[in-house]
C-alpha cells in the first residue's frame, strides 16, 4: 500500500502540473480538495482520467470521484480493490 | 436607428433551410440520432447530424472540388439563404466560429507527415474558413471578422454587426455563425464528461449532459431607413444585446449565473423595456447539470415570480456551439413571425432551483425575446429581439486612446507577476501573456478595463495539438481535460477576466493577420457608443512544433506573440 500511495503521489504531481512539488511535500492522509492541495473540478477530471490511464478503472459517474479523491491514501485504497492493469 | 432583420437563414440536424427547420419545430421532431457522418470512434453518442457528407452538401451548392472545411460548407448554405431573402448584398461579414477548419486538420494529419495534402493546411484557421464562405457569396465586403468565443460566438458576430451599421462603418452586415462536428470537441466534451448518451433533457430533473450538434446561422441586418427605402421585408428588429463575463471558472458556470444575469439585464436595459415585456426566452439550455441550473439561477434573479416562457430548442439539434447564437436568433425570428414558442422536448421533472420549460410548442404572439448563448470562459450573450422597431443610439465621435504598451518576449518577471499556484496550468506563453497585462494595467493605472479583447490567429495552439495528438496517438481513447479546456481561441481573455475578476464585455478575434485591425474595430466603436470608457486589447499566439512541422509544407510558422494594449476612451 505504501509503495503504492508514493507511486500514486508521483503521478498526481506529474498530471496536474505541480512542477514544484516532491512527493514528500504530500501528505497522504490530508484532504486533495478544498484545503490542503485545493484541487478544483478540472483536477477531478484529471485524476478520473489518471486511473483510467494508470490503473484501468473507468468512472462513468463524476460525482463518484468525490468520496474517492478524498485523500492520498482513499484514491490508492481504491485503486487497490478495482485496479485492472 | 431603428436596426431591421430583413434576411435570415439556418442549416441543422432539422433541416436544411428555414422552411424545414420551422416545420421540424412546429411538429416537434428533433435532428439528434445516431452518428452517420462524423468518422469518430464514440458511436455510442447521439448527435444532432446534418444527414449529408462534405462530397453531397459540395453538390448542392454547385462547388468544385475545391477544399473547404464543413464549417464553411454549412455556412455558405444558411449564408446564401439568409442573403436571397433580404434580397440585397452585404458590404461585412462576421461569422463567429471555434472548430474552422479542425475537420480537415484530423482528417489529413497523416498525409501531412507524408508531405501531402497540403491545400488544407491553411484552411484550419478559424479566420480561413469564414473567408472561405465569403468567396462564393456575390457581396464585396469591405470588412471580414471572426469572434471566436466558443459557443457564444455567433451571438457576439451579431452584436459587432449591429455597433458597426450604428456608427456607419458598415450598411448593411451578414452575422451570425457556423460549426461543423469534430472528432476533437465531441472527444474534448466526452472527456469533460458532460454528454448524455441518450437524446438531451434540458432542464429536466434527470439530465445528463448535452448532445453535440452542427449547423450555421445568420441574420442580415441593416438600418430599417434602407430596408424601407428598398422595400425590403421587415422580419423583426434588434431590441437589445449585451455580452459580460461570468469570471469564474473556465468551463463551469458560477452557482447564481451572475455573468448570465448581467447579460439579459444589460440587454433588456439597451432596448429600454422592463424584464416583464419579455415574453418568451430562448434559453441557451444545454442540458448540462450546472449550465441549467446556473441559468436558471438567473432566469429566477432576473424574472422572479413573473417568468416568461423558456425552452431551449437543443434536444432538436444538438448544441451547435458556435452556430448555436446564430441558429436559435433565426429560431428565435421564425417563431416571432409564425406566432408560437418552440417546445422543449424531453422534459419530464421538476427539479429545485430549475425553470420550468415549455413541453410543447405553444401558439403565442412574441413582442420581446431574448435569446441566449453562453460559452466556455463564461462568455455569456444575450440579445433582445423585437416585432417592433427599437431606437438605438448612434455614435457620439469618440475615439480610442492609447494609454499603455508592454511587449512580453521573454520570461523576465514571470514570477513576480504570477505565482506557482496561479501558473501551474498555464503554458509558458500564456505566463507571458498575463505578465504582459499586469505590466500594461500598472502602467495604465487602471485595474478593471470594461472590456477585454483577444486577437489570436490560431489561438492556445499548443493545448490545441496537444488535445489532437493525444486524439490520434490513442485512437481517441487516452486524452486529458485541461488541454480541450484551454483549447479554445477564447481561453486567454478568459483566463485574464477570471484572474482580474472582470465581468465586463469580453471578446476574441481569430482573422489571421486581420485579427488584431476586428479587435480594435470593435472596441472603438463600443467606445463611439459610449457602451465602453476603457479596454484592454490583448495580442496572443504561441510557437509550436508540432504544427510548426506541419505548416513549414507551406512555408509558414507560427510565433510568440504576447502583448497587451490598454486604451481609454478620448474626445476627438
Amino acid at each position: 500500500m505504501e509503495q503504492l500511495i508514493e507511486q500514486l503521489k508521483g503521478q498526481i504531481i506529474e498530471a496536474l502540473n505541480f512542477e514544484e512539488m516532491t512527493p514528500a511535500d504530500i501528505d497522504a492522509d490530508a484532504p486533495l480538495f478544498g484545503e490542503g492541495l485545493g484541487l478544483d473540478s478540472i483536477d477531478a477530471l484529471e485524476l478520473i482520467m489518471l486511473l483510467d490511464r494508470e490503473y484501468g478503472i473507468k468512472l462513468a459517474d463524476p460525482k463518484a470521484g468525490k468520496a474517492i479523491f478524498r485523500s492520498v491514501r482513499t484514491m490508492a485504497e481504491y485503486i487497490q480493490a478495482n485496479r485492472t492493469k | 436607428m431603428k436596426i431591421a432583420i430583413t434576411g435570415i437563414g439556418t442549416v441543422s440536424a432539422i433541416g436544411l433551410n428555414c422552411d424545414e427547420t420551422l416545420q421540424s419545430l412546429l411538429n416537434e421532431r428533433s435532428g439528434v440520432g445516431k452518428m452517420h457522418i462524423l468518422g469518430s470512434n464514440h458511436k455510442e453518442l447521439p448527435v444532432g447530424e446534418v444527414p449529408y457528407s462534405d462530397e453531397q452538401l459540395k453538390s448542392m451548392l454547385e462547388l468544385g472540388n475545391e477544399p473547404m472545411p464543413r464549417t464553411s460548407l454549412l455556412g455558405l448554405m444558411a449564408a446564401r439563404e439568409a442573403l436571397s431573402m433580404s434580397k440585397a448584398p452585404c458590404d461585412a461579414f462576421i461569422n463567429g466560429t471555434t472548430v474552422g477548419g479542425m475537420d480537415l486538420t484530423e482528417q489529413n494529419w497523416h498525409n501531412y507527415a507524408e508531405g501531402k495534402a497540403t491545400e488544407n493546411i491553411r484552411l484550419h484557421e478559424a479566420g480561413e474558413s469564414t473567408n472561405a464562405i465569403a468567396r462564393h457569396l456575390n457581396c464585396d465586403f469591405t470588412f471580414i471578422a471572426t469572434p471566436s468565443t466558443a459557443c457564444s460566438s455567433a451571438l457576439n458576430a451579431i452584436f459587432l454587426g449591429a455597433n458597426l451599421l450604428r456608427t456607419g462603418k458598415a450598411k448593411r452586415v451578414l452575422v451570425g455563425g457556423s460549426e461543423s462536428l469534430s472528432k476533437f470537441h465531441l472527444n474534448g466534451f466526452n472527456v469533460l464528461m458532460i454528454l448524455d448518451h441518450e437524446p438531451c433533457r434540458p432542464f429536466d430533473a434527470d439530465r445528463h449532459g448535452l448532445n453535440l450538434g452542427e449547423g450555421a446561422g445568420y441574420l442580415v441586418l441593416e438600418s430599417e431607413d434602407d430596408a424601407l427605402n428598398r422595400g425590403a421585408e421587415i422580419l423583426a428588429y434588434i431590441g437589445g444585446y449585451a455580452n459580460t463575463c461570468d469570471a469564474f471558472h473556465q468551463t463551469a458556470s458560477s452557482d447564481n449565473g451572475e455573468g448570465a444575469y448581467l447579460a439579459m439585464k444589460n440587454a433588456i436595459r439597451m432596448a429600454n423595456i422592463a424584464p416583464g415585456d419579455i415574453v418568451y426566452v430562448n434559453a441557451h439550455g444545454t442540458a448540462t447539470p450546472n449550465n441549467d441550473l446556473s441559468e436558471s439561477a438567473a432566469l429566477l434573479r432576473l424574472f422572479g415570480d413573473k417568468m416568461p416562457l423558456v425552452s431551449s430548442t437543443k434536444a432538436f439539434t444538438g448544441h451547435t456551439t458556435s452556430a448555436s447564437g446564430g441558429l436559435e436568433a433565426a429560431i428565435c425570428v421564425m417563431a416571432m413571425r409564425n406566432g408560437f414558442v418552440p417546445a422543449n422536448l424531453n422534459w419530464n421533472s421538476k427539479a429545485e432551483g430549475l425553470i420550468k420549460p415549455v413541453m410543447h410548442t405553444e401558439k403565442c404572439e412574441l413582442r420581446y425575446v431574448l435569446c441566449n448563448a453562453f460559452g466556455f470562459g463564461g462568455n455569456e450573450s444575450s440579445l433582445v429581439l423585437s416585432a417592433v422597431p427599437v431606437e438605438l443610439s448612434e455614435h457620439s465621435f469618440n475615439h480610442a486612446q492609447p494609454v499603455a504598451s508592454v511587449d512580453q518576449t521573454d520570461d523576465t518577471d514571470v514570477s513576480t507577476y504570477i505565482s506557482a499556484a496561479e501558473g501551474r496550468r498555464m503554458t509558458a506563453q500564456m505566463r507571458r501573456i498575463v505578465v504582459a497585462v499586469r505590466r500594461a494595467m500598472k502602467e495604465a493605472g487602471i485595474e478593471k478595463p470594461d472590456a477585454i479583447v483577444c486577437a489570436t490567429r490560431w489561438g492556445c495552439m499548443l493545448q490545441s495539438m496537444r488535445f489532437l495528438t493525444d486524439m490520434i496517438d490513442s485512437d481517441e481513447q487516452q486524452l486529458k481535460p485541461t488541454p480541450f479546456i484551454q483549447s479554445t481561441h477564447n481561453t486567454i481573455a478568459s483566463l485574464i477576466a477570471i484572474m482580474t475578476d472582470n465581468h465586463g464585455y469580453n471578446s476574441t478575434y481569430s482573422q489571421g493577420k486581420e485579427s488584431l485591425q476586428n479587435a480594435m474595430t470593435d472596441i472603438e466603436s463600443q467606445m463611439s457608443l459610449g457602451l465602453i470608457d476603457s479596454a484592454l486589447v490583448l495580442e496572443f499566439d504561441e510557437q509550436v512544433e508540432a504544427w510548426d512541422n506541419v505548416l513549414k509544407l507551406i512555408d509558414d510558422k507560427t510565433n510568440n506573440t504576447a502583448r497587451a494594449y490598454v486604451y481609454k476612451k478620448g474626445v476627438r
